[in-house]
């Protein structure tokens, strides 16, 4: 495996983010985008000629504006600098910081600041998403991003029971702490002593996937500030969060030969199976403080979660069943709530990473892990089940 | 002439275009880019995956595809399985400069990047490029990528004393370079008269000085200066590359000062140590969809004065500074690769390859793109052989 | 108190009466229970049955219903009852909870009965509008003005008004005086949405609601003159613009040839995969290159026609179409089948038969069901079928 070399490395020193909600009706997209980067220029100390280039992404088919960062120049102060806009689906957000870690790195950009956004209620969402689907087949059969198959998939090899359990477990875990992020959109107050009822009594969506598995449809946007580790040296307002390494994993549209008679490996196995590799990463568990896990539903991150680390048999059950995943855990998960409790979508890997840098830095607030964080793993999800990987770390140690 | 500056370079190492058709009705997005992999292939072959290609740029649009993720449905064909894609939701000629950072960032050494677009296939490329504007204003007002290029042109042959006279022979110029260029849309010669006598599109823009609505796909393989011999003999380095962007209201603007293209054109020099592409460059591939755009851009790239458009043409300039002996823009090429398509001419010069409308002796191109409307942002791209 | 946003849970019910539209509940035959939990809360049975309907408070069971609502509180009910509280948010946290036929909720009952409102201060009357418009009168504007003009406000709350301005003042009498220069006639609520905004103003005259005797300059004027109608008890909010706007732009989508012979092969009714030359994978349908050895695939083979089921989303809950808001019939069912022939991950994904759904497991054996007349398209493989 190739030793990745990076040319030069890069921090991330500024996050903001706007509030997130399904009632944004009083902020058009260019005064959302504004927010967000205001809050990260404060947050680095840094001011908008400080910005080198601008990164931005979201997915357009979802607000219907034809490449919105040209109206969006005058909210991301991208007017007479640099820009560029990739757009890869539900990943975006995490890919513009993937990008803008290259951009930085080439040594071409001091100082990058990326854009993650999304207005759901100013467009037609499951019409967004049934256009993901190929227009000459599988949009006719498209269910919009609702499937329960992970869940058949994970009650055939450990039962029912077992399974229902650990996806509500995983739910109220998230509500909880979600309950501790003032930034986050749904927050409902579960108790652990509500699972049967929940179990029970939550609209069925699809088979398993009930509704209160389901993520949200948030508004909102994020934006980070990366740059090089000469710019870091002359000072910084917060503590630098360092870029480590990243990879990116995609497979073709079909999602029929996802299910067959045997399983394809995920993406997510096997973009974290690269990157540990050449990072020399043998036991994700232990290594890392926290992961910021992108988790559209409850299903799919109990079964990820046994994906993204590694794992085989049922350990990523019975540490999610003894709690290693709570905010006192072995590994926290989503100490923001992750997805289920906050999608914006073209934010929403961002946030991932954004929150990740938060915990690196201690100032996540309310929902910050006691332990010292030093390592940390974020991932980006979306189109035919892609994957986006990032580790993020406190001191440049590799 | 320096070459880079001291720094490590990349270069693209091999090309491959799509002939521009203006109804690819019988193949879909997929069979057109596998077109272009195979010839890349046949070029270089490349493999994917581990010590070949691990990251694919792709540039599609969701719009013209009318399709949310549009790389998600050519995901197969572009290679990304199990490999690492990103989609580059703007003009092309932005994939090269993202793939270069890329490359120089030490992240990946070889980076294969595909664009395709069908304009033919929505009812109305207008209908698309009035969702561009702002729900409230601009789109109520009825404003779309031709009737803003339309603005732009009406001030700017004010402000040059270009004439309809001179667009006429743009586009006479453009239609016999084209018929050089077995890959151009538009290669029907034309006498200026026939030009002007078209009818007018949105004033003073005649049908004729609009680019025609076209489908297409490209191609090209990047690598790093270590790894491109395993790829190719002659590799077309990549020595400076910048974009900029304007004001996006109009009332903000001068539509006239080619504020972002200047911008761009600066900062490219200065990556690639040269002091100005009019002493440099021997080929210039810029993004002409509308003929009054020639000139404009010709301008913000420094090879005539401020405003001095109209004498650039009268003097000669195009030939003189071999503009777009692709045929151009103006011969159609989908909006959102057209400067990938300048690209691929540009390389093509630089290796050799460029068949009838070969410059002898091509050592430095220009490459140029415009995204957003009426040029609010530009992209500059330079190479040396 | 059990009054939460203005209103109670029985003032809801109460209104049903006179809020069913009876034209919309043609072939509609249903019981629908409440149940409302806590201080002001209670038990409903609602029967719509043969165009009519029946509401009732009920003590102990409500009896088999087509659906139940079951809300925890007064303040649920009501909340989302008038949209203050998102039903997304009541039924994800378990205070909403519906059992039986949940689409009821969803499409027939809004059909069926006009929104609740909660009762307001009695309404302003056309005869109120006209009497103070003296007091709205602009005589800055009205200099050198001398204009009679009537109204003829028909139907509740209206009336026969002349008004006249001359001098620099306005007068408003009762009765229609021969000499108006113009006089209009139109229904009394037609009159408060006009002079309200609620109406708009061009499509009231265009569509007839507004007639005109006499002087169409005249009437055209008289606005000019008045200040705009504020009702009393306006709330002072600032109302926020919002655009509305559907865009549509009509696509013509290539098939190309792999396409084109999977529809081909559908019109013999076969279903057709191609071969990876160097897995030998089986594409299902047929795709220009196998994306794992990026090579094409020029071999076609044909599949099944039989398989067996190895996943399957049995859907409960279908989104609503974007433009129409048509809803699918629930349940259906999506399933993954192995073809006969087909290599181990390529399952190929379709609907199973409606009526087959209480019966599909994993290991099912399904074979295909043809369109009677199939012609090469989606549309020509209806369902897959359980094989007994």
């Amino acid at each position: 495996m190739q030793k990745h070399r990076k040319n030069r490395n890069v921090a991330i020193i500024g996050i903001g983010q706007t509030a997130l909600s399904s009632h944004k009706e009083d902020q058009n997209q260019v005064e959302m985008v504004a927010e967000a980067v205001r809050n990260a220029l404060e947050d680095a100390g840094k001011t908008i000629d400080d910005i080198d280039c601008v990164v931005h992404g979201n997915m357009e088919l979802f607000e219907m504006q034809f490449q919105p960062d040209m109206w969006h120049a005058l909210g991301c102060g991208s007017y007479g600098k640099e820009e560029y806009r990739i757009t890869t689906g539900g990943t975006v957000g995490a890919t513009l910081v993937c990008a803008s870690d290259n951009l930085v790195a080439s040594g071409l950009y001091d100082t990058v600041l990326c854009i993650g956004f999304e207005k759901l209620q100013e467009g037609n969402t499951t019409g967004g998403i049934t256009n993901m689907a190929d227009p000459l087949w599988f949009r006719n059969l498209q269910t919009g991003a609702l499937t329960s198959t992970t869940a058949m998939e994970l009650i055939q090899k450990f039962g029912k029971e077992r399974v229902l359990r650990a996806a509500m477990k995983y739910r109220i875990m998230m509500d909880k702490h979600a309950m501790l992020n003032p930034r986050a959109h749904r927050r409902l107050g579960l108790e652990y002593d509500q699972m049967e009822t929940l179990m029970e009594t939550s609209p069925q969506l699809v088979g398993e996937l009930r509704l209160i598995h389901m993520c949200s449809q948030s508004d909102g946007a994020c934006a980070m500030i990366l740059t090089s580790e000469d710019r870091v040296r002359e000072g910084t307002a917060k503590p630098p969060v360092w870029i480590r390494d990243h990879e990116t994993s995609h497979r073709e549209e079909n999602m029929s030969n996802l299910y067959g008679a045997r399983k394809p490996k995920s993406t997510h196995r096997d973009c974290a199976e690269r990157l540990f590799a050449r990072n020399g990463i043998t036991d994700p568990l232990g290594y890392f403080d926290v992961f910021e896990m992108y988790d559209p539903s409850a299903f799919w991150a109990v079964d990820w979660l046994g994906e993204f680390l590694l794992l085989e048999g049922d350990e990523h059950l019975r540490l999610l069943e003894a709690g290693e995943f709570d905010l006192d855990g072995k590994l926290p998960v989503n100490p923001s709530g992750g997805v289920i409790a906050s999608n914006p979508i073209g934010a929403t890997a961002m946030l991932r990473i954004a929150e990740a840098a938060l915990q690196i830095r201690g100032d996540a607030g309310g929902h910050q892990i006691k332990k010292e964080v030093r390592h940390a793993l974020a991932s980006g999800f979306g189109g035919s089940l892609w994957t986006v990987l990032m580790i993020l770390e406190k001191e440049p140690n590799w | 002439m320096t070459v880079g500056v001291g720094k490590k370079r990349v270069a693209i190492c091999a090309v491959a275009q799509l002939k521009n058709d203006p109804d690819l009705w019988h193949t879909r997005f997929q069979g057109m880019l596998l077109e272009i992999l195979e010839d890349l292939q046949r070029q270089t072959g490349f493999r994917y995956g581990e010590g070949g290609v691990e990251q694919i740029v792709s540039v599609s649009d969701d719009f013209f595809d009318a399709r949310t993720i549009s790389n998600n449905g050519v995901q197969d064909v572009l290679g990304g399985q199990y490999l690492a894609e990103e989609k580059m939701a703007q003009e092309g000629l932005n994939a090269i400069g993202y793939a270069n950072a890329v490359i120089l960032s030490g992240h990946k050494d070889v980076v294969l990047i595909m664009g395709h677009c069908k304009e033919s296939q929505g009812e109305s490329r207008n209908l698309i490029t009035n969702c561009g504007f702002d729900p409230f204003y601009g789109r109520a007002v009825g404003l779309d990528y031709l009737n803003a290029a339309g603005l732009q042109a009406r001030a700017y042959m004010a402000k040059s004393g270009l004439t309809d006279d001179h667009l006429a022979r743009i586009v006479a110029r453009s239609r016999q370079w084209a018929a050089k260029n077995p890959y151009a849309n538009a290669r029907e010669t034309l006498p200026p008269g026939k030009v002007k006598a078209s009818p007018m599109l949105c004033d003073p823009i005649r049908q004729l000085h609009a680019y025609p609505v076209s489908d297409g796909a490209v191609g090209l393989l990047l690598a790093s200066e270590e790894r491109a011999r395993e790829y190719t003999d002659r590799p077309v380095w990549i020595t400076g590359f910048a974009n900029a962007m304007d004001a996006f209201f109009f009332g903000d603007r001068d539509l006239t000062s080619n504020f972002a293209l200047k911008k761009a054109a600066a900062k490219a020099c200065e990556r690639a140590g040269i002091r100005d592409l009019k002493g440099a460059a021997d080929v210039v591939e810029v993004m002409d969809c509308y003929a009054y755009q020639q000139p404009m851009w010709m301008e913000g790239l420094g090879f005539c004065g401020d405003g001095e458009g109209a004498r650039f043409i009268d003097e000669g300039g195009p030939g003189k500074y071999r503009v777009n002996l692709s045929g151009g823009a103006l011969a159609g090429n989908p909006m959102i690769i057209a400067g990938l398509y300048r690209a691929v001419e540009a390389a093509l010069q630089l290796k050799g390859e460029a068949g009838d409308h070969q410059v002898p002796d091509a050592r430095c191109a220009v490459a140029h793109s415009t995204n957003g409307p009426a040029g609010q942002f530009h992209s500059v791209l330079i190479l040396e052989a | 108190m059990s009054r939460y946003y203005g209103t109670t849970v029985d003032d809801i019910f109460d209104t049903m009466p006179e809020r069913f539209q009876p034209q919309e509940a043609k072939d509609v035959d249903v019981v629908v229970g409440y149940e409302c939990g806590g201080e002001g809360g209670g038990k409903w049975r609602l029967k719509v049955r043969e165009g009519a309907m029946a509401v009732e408070k009920v003590e102990g069971d409500l009896g088999p219903c087509t659906a139940t609502v079951f809300a925890a509180d007064a303040e649920t009910f009501i909340g989302v009852t008038l949209n203050k509280i998102a039903a997304l948010d009541a039924l994800t946290s378990g205070k909403l909870r519906i059992t039986g036929d949940a689409s009821l909720l969803m499409n027939l009952l809004p059909r069926i009965f006009k929104p609740y409102r909660v009762p307001g201060p009695a309404p302003v009357t056309a005869r109120d509008i006209v009497a103070g418009m003296a007091d709205r009168f602009r005589p800055d504007k009205a200099a050198g003005v001398s204009l009679k003009f009537a109204y003829d406000l028909t139907g509740e709350g209206g009336g026969r008004f002349t008004v006249a301005i001359a001098d620099g003042r306005c007068r408003v009498t009762e009765g229609l005086e021969k000499d108006a220069a113009v006089k209009m006639t139109m229904e009394a609520s037609t009159f408060v949405g006009l002079m309200t905004g609620t109406m708009d103003a061009t499509a009231a005259f265009t569509s007839g609601k507004v007639r005109i005797d006499g002087d169409m300059g005249a009437a055209a004027a008289t606005g000019r003159y008045f200040d705009r109608y504020v009702p009393p008890d306006a709330p002072r909010v600032e109302e926020l613009l919002s655009l509305k706007k559907v865009t549509s732009i009509d696509q013509r989508f290539a098939t190309g040839p792999v396409m084109g012979k999977w529809f081909a092969g559908l019109r013999e009714r076969k279903l057709l995969a191609n071969v990876c030359p160097v897995c030998r994978r089986t594409m299902i349908h047929p795709r220009e290159v196998c994306a794992s050895c990026h090579v094409r695939a020029g071999e076609y083979v044909e599949l099944g026609p039989e398989g067996y089921v190895t996943n399957y989303d049995l859907v409960y809950y279908a989104s609503p179409d974007p433009l129409t808001g048509a809803v699918r019939d629930t349940p259906y069912a999506c399933a993954w089948i192995m073809l006969d022939g087909a290599s181990p991950e390529e399952a190929f994904a379709f609907e199973i038969k409606k009526e087959d759904l209480p019966r599909l497991k994993i290991g099912s054996r399904v074979r295909p069901v043809w369109a009677e007349k199939t012609v090469g398209s989606f549309r020509d493989l209806l369902y897959f079928e359980i094989i007994d």
